[in-house]
């Protein structure tokens, strides 16, 4: 039994059930109880001690205040959250959408025929393999100044210097960060896209070619609300990573103010240990802000499916 | 109201030739069968025609102009896929209405043609479901109603039928009829079942292997298969060897028999005759000339007809009848056949 038809079966939960259905709905719960066991358990258990101890119930630290506030009163108190998270979404956003549109164009060639096509489907797929913290050390040696982009361009003349070459990693821009992320993302989106095409076929848009169509309007009104599924599914799990991410902004961000993730680790890291409270409170706040974008996100699309008359 | 030539059309996929240099004219409102079995081009020369395959040879004509170069969505053709191709995501109005909304018609003209076309198909009731929530039949009047609302010149079906149960399908069949009479559009559509490639159409061309076997108008394909491969995919049950003992007279296995005189066939050839079973009577007393003397061996009865197997010897032939009489397996049997219903192939 899936998820979405326990969904779409809530909806008539008023109206009266005859006794089967109830037998019915019954099983169905029973169906449920390993994996709901295990959700509970693992990620709910962890889920509830966070927001515990940042709400100052941690008396392995000495720590007992429950229920204590002040947590999250000094970090959203404090503009440098505010600049933090916003730096979070930038990041996480911007190369979302560049790698949902770098990863649906490479689909949409990806599905026509073309020499050696067989070679570029596993080129593309080679940074899904290869962890991101290589994917870091290739932007360092690739981007930074004395890189070897910088390299190539006093070689060729176009700056005097390699320390003159413009500063990527390493800022509030975060190109660094967005480049290491879209490297890896695209392939998956493009991974996801390609699989919903393929199962689309090309029919619909050759009868939308014969009926008069131009190529915009093709991909427009026929293509992409067809794998519209894909797109949401991936960029949700890519914008998801993209906002708890670590490592990437970490090494190649532009310092003071971090993104969340940084200045939870950060707190986590300090030597005064109840500061790991503070840690919690901006995990939980990591959480919330990225639960709310999701679920809004997940509504939006579920009101659009509706809307074409899906269930 | 447009005339379709293929001039030598080509098609080669790789090392592979799937079409090769067909030559076919197509009258304007002409309806035109492309028949033959699976996997011998049909659908990749209506592709070829609607625009969305290249010829790797030849050349398209519309009304003697080359099309060879033209994109898709110039040629205004219609094409009704195997598989409906309907958008998913659209509702059946929105289906229909697509041609029009992205040719740019303004909204009031394309909801007065929305609604006569709807009308036609008689869909009119189903206008907000998905084609989802629609049946086969259903599915196929809207991708026909969606091709036939941008009024194309020349409209293409590839197997439109082919999905559907035996009642729905003869329904369809006499509703494609009407509506390609009450438009008069040049339809070009592809089957492998030679009895509605004749019910339908006006002429049927014939493919074998990428090559054009017989084009023709139905009762030729049937009475004077070009060859016989044609004869065989047009059905045809009792073809028997014959040296040609004059112009007019075949010796068979079974004893000779007069024949229609054909060009070329000439005393003296080693032919085939061909004898419709339908085209021969089956009688109890031996006729006063001629007749082909045998016995019943086996009856098939199909209610409305009869299907005969009678044993004359060196070979089985099959008569067909209306089971107005039933004769009795063990019966001794003659055949009269008819001169003008036998026809000459070459072996
Ligand atoms: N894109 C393609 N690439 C390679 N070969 C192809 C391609 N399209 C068709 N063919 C080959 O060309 C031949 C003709 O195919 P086509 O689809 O025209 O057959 P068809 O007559 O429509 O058959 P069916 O009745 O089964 O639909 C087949 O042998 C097929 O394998
Ligand atoms: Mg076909």
């Amino acid at each position: 039994m899936s998820v979405s038809s326990s969904i779409a079966s809530r909806s008539g939960a008023q109206e009266r059930m005859t006794a089967r259905e109830r037998r019915t709905r019954f099983w169905q719960m029973v169906q449920l109880v390993p994996i709901m066991a295990i959700l509970v358990l693992l990620f709910g258990g962890a889920l509830v001690l966070a927001i515990l101890q940042s709400l100052g119930f941690a008396p392995w630290f000495g720590v007992n205040t429950f229920p204590d506030f002040s947590y999250f009163g000094a970090l959203w108190g404090s503009s440098t959250f505010w600049v933090s998270l916003g730096l979070t979404l930038y990041y996480a956003t911007v190369s979302t959408v560049i790698a949902l549109i770098l990863g649906i164009l490479l689909a949409l060639a990806l599905v026509k025929t073309f020499p050696s096509k067989t070679f570029y489907k596993y080129l593309y797929k080679l940074p899904l393999m290869i962890p991101y913290t290589v994917g870091i050390a290739l932007a360092v040696l690739m981007l930074s100044n004395g890189g070897m982009l910088s390299r190539l361009a006093a070689f060729f003349g176009l700056i005097d210097d390699p320390a003159q070459f413009p500063q990527i990693l390493k800022t509030h821009y975060g190109w660094g960060i967005i480049a290491v992320y879209v490297w890896k993302q695209t392939p998956f989106i493009t991974l996801a896209v390609y699989a919903v095409l393929l199962g689309i076929g090309r029919e619909t848009e050759e009868a939308a070619a014969i009926l008069g169509a131009n190529r915009r309007t093709i991909f427009f009104r026929v293509t992409l609300p067809q794998i519209l599924p894909g797109v949401v599914s991936s960029t949700l799990i890519c914008f998801a990573f993209n906002v708890g991410a670590f490592e990437a902004p970490f090494i190649l961000g532009g310092g003071f103010p971090d993104t969340l993730p940084v200045v939870a680790w950060r707190y986590f890291n300090d030597a005064d240990y109840t500061l790991q409270l503070q840690g919690m409170a901006t995990v939980v706040s990591i959480g919330l802000v990225a639960g709310v974008i999701l679920f809004g996100y997940l509504a939006a699309y579920r009101r659009y499916e509706r809307r074409m008359g899906r269930n | 109201m447009t005339k379709v030539q293929l001039n030598a059309v080509r098609k080669q996929f790789g090392g592979f030739v799937a079409i090769e240099n067909i030559d076919l004219e197509i009258a304007s409102g002409e309806l035109v069968a492309l028949l033959g079995p699976s996997g011998c081009g049909k659908t990749t020369t209506l592709r070829m025609i609607a625009g969305l395959e290249r010829p790797s040879g030849g050349a398209i004509l519309f009304d003697d102009q080359d099309v060879s170069e033209q994109p898709v969505q110039d040629r205004n053709v219609g094409m009704v896929f195997q598989r409906y191709a309907l958008f998913p995501h659209m509702t059946v109005e929105k289906n229909v209405a697509f041609g029009l909304s992205v040719r740019g018609t303004p909204r009031a003209e394309i909801a007065d043609r929305l609604e006569e076309m709807l009308d036609v198909v008689q869909l009119g009731q189903f206008r907000h479901r998905f084609p989802a929530q629609l049946s086969g039949g259903q599915m196929q009047r809207v991708a026909i109603a969606r091709t036939l609302i941008t009024k194309p010149s020349v409209l293409m079906m590839d197997e439109p039928l082919a999905n559907l149960d035996t009642k729905l399908r003869g329904e369809m069949r006499r509703f494609i009829r009407d509506l390609q009479q009450r438009f008069g559009i040049t339809t070009i559509f592809v089957t492998h079942d030679q009895v509605e490639a004749m019910e339908l159409a006006d002429r049927v061309a014939v493919i074998f292997d990428g090559h054009l076997a017989q084009y023709d108008a139905p009762d030729r394909l049937y009475r004077q298969p070009a060859n016989l491969d044609v004869a065989d995919f047009m059905g045809a049950t009792n073809i028997v060897p014959a040296a040609m003992k004059a112009d007019d007279l075949a010796e068979t296995g079974v004893g000779a028999i007069r024949v229609a005189p054909r060009p070329g066939f000439g005393a003296g050839e080693n032919v085939q005759v061909m004898l419709r079973s339908e085209a021969i009577d089956l009688m109890i007393t031996q006729p006063t000339q001629g007749g082909v003397p045998g016995k019943v061996v086996a009856r098939d009865f199909f209610g409305a007809s009869v299907n005969y197997t009678v044993d004359c010897g060196a070979h089985r032939i099959t008569v067909t009848e209306q089971a107005r009489r039933l004769v009795e397996v063990d019966t001794p049997v003659w055949l009269d056949i008819d001169p003008d219903r036998v026809w000459l192939l070459a072996s």
